[in-house]
């Protein structure tokens, strides 16, 4: 009885914390070291196999880089010019040195080094910690897109609590504010749940005359400050009316996979939280 | 036993950095094996009620601290029940193959019920039992019922074969 008591109150009082006491930090350092060791081997041998699997596919994909490749050069020289010129408008219209930092992302590569086997709460281990520069609530990002959240850190590890586990019931949600590719302005959505059966991402509070539709990119919009904003998320499926009527919502295929990871990054954000 | 700990840190490090890679990206979310569980069960049958609810409760807790998303806790407190419970059941005969086996099932369903139930007590799950149960329950079940198989031959001549003369020398 005392036990089941304790216990509770253990779960009580963990529920909503993101620091970590020193035994936590020691057991999760230790483990995640030995870990990984055994975990980027396997992952290097299973990339491995998977590579030799594609072998065929490597014309193809090639054609296409190339093409990307192409296109990148010309949006470079196009990027260029917008950037001088936005910082002379900057400097031009006095912008302080915090709001010129706001959007300076740096990208810190972390390897994966286990993840977890509770099913309603997916987290992964990355060999990334307070040592490093990492908060709690920066984002994690694949190449593909948006993977989750650093959800707790030690010294040489941290947990990452991946997109999937968010729920719109929960009361510790996290929500992702989230926009259009190329119509940043004009769209706006929340992606505020995830459905194991169907693998789609829900995306609610979409204006009705928004013009979003099937095919389109979703990405973090950086509104609301948890997620840097410019962040793929995902290809929205479908779109339909919304539980109340008064706004729609929208289905959205995740464009980063969550599980086999081997390498992802932590986007840091510049420290401009001071006035 | 402490063969059994050892055993049970390696497979700790082999549940989260291994078995994810060997099961296809199809099922990654819906075969999810507890491999300290099924050492639970081994120890509930070989070492009594209270040790296995000690590996349980230590080895429980350990998953809940290295993979810490919502709470710590649900893992600790079910492995912990279904261990000394386990324990309770094999103490009323010889444990042999098939009740290993069968604790095993039974004790996973439990295990699976228990953080269920806690998750859904704090709100941080929506999804149905039954869904659930359908979705990662019955598949990592059946998972571990043959990880316990395969276990059995190995646990015997390993972990019994290291503890049994310690206790021949406390019976002298």
């Amino acid at each position: 009885m005392t036990g089941v008591v304790v216990f509770i109150a253990v779960m009580g009082f963990t529920l909503e914390r993101s620091r970590l006491t020193w035994p936590e930090k020691f057991v999760n350092d230790a483990f995640g070291a030995v870990q990984g060791l055994l975990y980027r081997p396997v992952a290097a041998i299973a990339a491995f196999a998977a590579d030799i699997g594609r072998l065929s596919d490597i014309h193809e994909e090639n054609v296409k880089l190339r093409q990307t490749l192409a296109q990148y050069a010309q949006d470079q020289i196009r990027y260029n010019f917008i950037e001088a010129e936005n910082k002379r408008l900057k400097e031009a219209l006095d912008f302080s040195e915090r709001q010129k930092r706001l959007y300076d992302y740096r990208l810190l590569i972390a390897q994966v080094v286990g993840s977890s086997s509770n099913a309603f709460d997916r987290t992964i281990k990355i060999n990334l910690g307070s040592r490093d520069g990492i908060k709690p609530k920066m984002a994690v990002t694949t190449i593909d897109g948006l993977v989750g959240l650093i959800s707790h850190v030690s010294e040489f590890t941290s947990t990452v609590e991946p997109i999937t586990a968010l729920d719109a019931g929960s009361p510790q949600g996290i929500q992702v504010a989230a926009t259009i590719f190329g119509r940043e302005q004009e769209s706006f959505g929340i992606i505020d749940a995830y459905d194991p059966a169907t693998g789609l991402l829900q995306m609610t509070k979409i204006d009705e005359n928004d013009t979003l539709g099937p095919g389109d990119v979703v990405i973090t919009s950086g509104l609301g400050n948890v997620f840097p904003r410019g962040i793929v998320i995902g290809t929205v499926e479908s779109r339909q009316v919304g539980d109340f009527g008064l706004t729609q919502k929208a289905t959205v295929v995740p464009a980063a996979k969550f599980d086999h990871l081997q390498e992802v990054f932590v986007v840091i954000v510049p420290d401009v939280d001071g006035p | 036993m402490n063969h059994a700990v050892l055993a049970g840190i390696l497979f700790v490090i082999l549940e989260n950095g291994l078995v994810p890679w060997l099961i296809p990206p199809a099922w990654s979310d819906r075969l999810l094996p507890h491999l300290t569980f099924v050492l639970t069960v081994y120890v509930a049958s070989f070492a009594g009620r209270h040790p296995a609810f000690l590996y349980g409760l230590g080895f429980g807790l350990l998953g809940d601290v290295l993979y810490y998303g919502d709470l710590i806790g649900a893992y600790g407190f079910g492995m912990a029940l279904v261990g000394y419970l386990a324990g309770l059941v094999q103490e009323r005969g010889q444990p042999t193959m098939a009740s290993i086996i069968g604790l095993t099932a039974a004790g996973s369903l439990a295990l699976n019920a228990v953080v269920y139930l806690i998750y859904r007590l704090f709100r941080l799950t929506t999804w149905s039992y039954g869904f659930s149960f359908y979705w990662f329950m019955a598949p990592s079940f059946l998972l571990e019922m043959l990880i316990a198989l395969a276990l059995y031959v190995p646990v015997r001549r390993w972990l019994l074969k290291a503890s049994a003369p310690a206790r021949d020398e406390a019976v002298s």
